[in-house]
């Protein structure tokens, strides 16, 4: 492991670690700029302007929290509701970064900082993949193979974003674009249910959330996160105990 | 827009925040710091539960009353999209479907 310079907003990288970073993520381009486009527009057609939804975009670059929280914020709700909801969707990333902490955790603090921030979903997924059987963790390779992708998939998305918001009002109401964004979020959801705590958790957080859906100040959805949550961890606990009693 | 855009501005500010909160969240601690088994779990659990709790309201509750019936064509889009889902592992696919089901249904059911 190595200690790097405390300048700069980057660690030190091999180029050739770079580009074959931005090799493996450019076939995932065109899935990300679908995703980056239908966030966009849609941000747009519930709302937002042009500026506010530019705004959101390059600073959060999140599209799943940026469209679980964009209902709630077209309709007013408290924003300490809103940002607790980002909160719970961004939970997998606190993971991610428990994961893959070691190539990273000995550089300056800005660095690390920025590293975090592009670590979403699939840059985490092949970063892991990528180096399991790695002996050392943290050198110009790994740090050059993860900031060519994530630095490839932010372009990427930002620019279908940006292009996403400045079509979105051309797009008529009717076609659905609300619904889109559901649909978007199907597409991160269903890959995340996998075994039975998570399963039963998400059937008892999808009965409470529309049970729950005119509580007051749009809480009904924190209440459907905590009924759920408490469900799968009880699931989990459960089947532990009877795994033991099998063995 | 409906809401005022000191509203949006300092909103969006917060939503920022959390993201570097959780993403970057392991990076800044020092390693002797670790994530608790239970931690991990309610981490695991937790954003698959409220996206679906984004994602059921918006599309059961149509208009501010529930409609779990084959008349409400979100849902039977929904459905359609995510059996393309699950069948191709595609985005494009998935969205796509949905929307012509859903326009289809919108135009002649």
């Amino acid at each position: 492991m190595q200690r790097t310079s405390t300048r700069g907003l980057f660690p030190p990288m091999e180029r050739s670690a770079f580009r074959e970073g931005v090799r493996v993520m450019a076939p995932m381009g065109l899935p990300v700029a679908v995703w980056g486009l239908v966030t966009g527009a849609v941000m747009v057609n519930a709302g937002l302007s042009v500026p506010i939804a530019l705004q959101m975009s390059v600073m959060m670059y999140a599209g799943s929290a940026q469209l679980a929280t964009l209902p709630l914020l077209v309709a007013g709700a408290p924003l300490p509701v809103v940002w607790a909801t980002s909160l719970v969707v961004n939970l997998r990333f606190v993971i991610f970064a428990a994961a893959s902490r070691r190539a990273f955790v000995h550089l300056p603090w800005q660095q690390r900082l920025i590293a975090g921030y592009l670590n979403g979903d699939l840059g985490f997924a092949l970063f892991t993949q990528r180096f399991r059987n790695a002996t050392e963790h943290g050198n110009p390779e790994q740090w050059g193979y993860f900031f060519g992708m994530n630095t490839f998939n932010w372009a990427a998305w930002q620019v279908s974003s940006i292009v996403g918001i400045l079509l979105g009002n051309i797009v008529p109401e009717e076609w659905g674009l609300g619904l889109a964004s559901y649909l978007a979020l199907l597409a991160v959801l269903i890959p995340m249910v996998r075994g039975m705590p998570a399963v039963a958790g998400t059937v008892v957080a999808a009965v409470v959330s529309v049970a729950a859906h005119d509580l007051p100040l749009r809480s009904g959805l924190l209440v459907a996160v905590a009924a759920g949550v408490t469900v799968a961890m009880a699931t989990e606990k459960w089947r532990h105990r009877v795994q033991a009693v099998a063995a | 827009m409906s809401q005022s855009w000191p509203y949006y501005v300092i909103g969006i500010v917060g939503l920022t925040v959390t993201v570097f909160a959780t993403r970057s969240s392991f990076f800044m601690l020092p390693a002797r710091y670790q994530l608790p088994p239970w931690l991990e779990s309610l981490m695991r659990y937790a954003p698959a539960c409220a996206l679906v709790a984004v994602i059921a309201p918006g599309i059961l509750v149509p208009g501010g009353h529930v409609d779990v019936g084959w008349g409400n064509h979100q849902l039977v889009a929904a459905v359609a999209s995510a059996a393309v889902f699950v069948r191709w592992r595609n985005m494009l696919a998935t969205i796509t479907v949905g929307l012509l089901v859903f326009t289809a249904l919108r135009l002649w059911a």
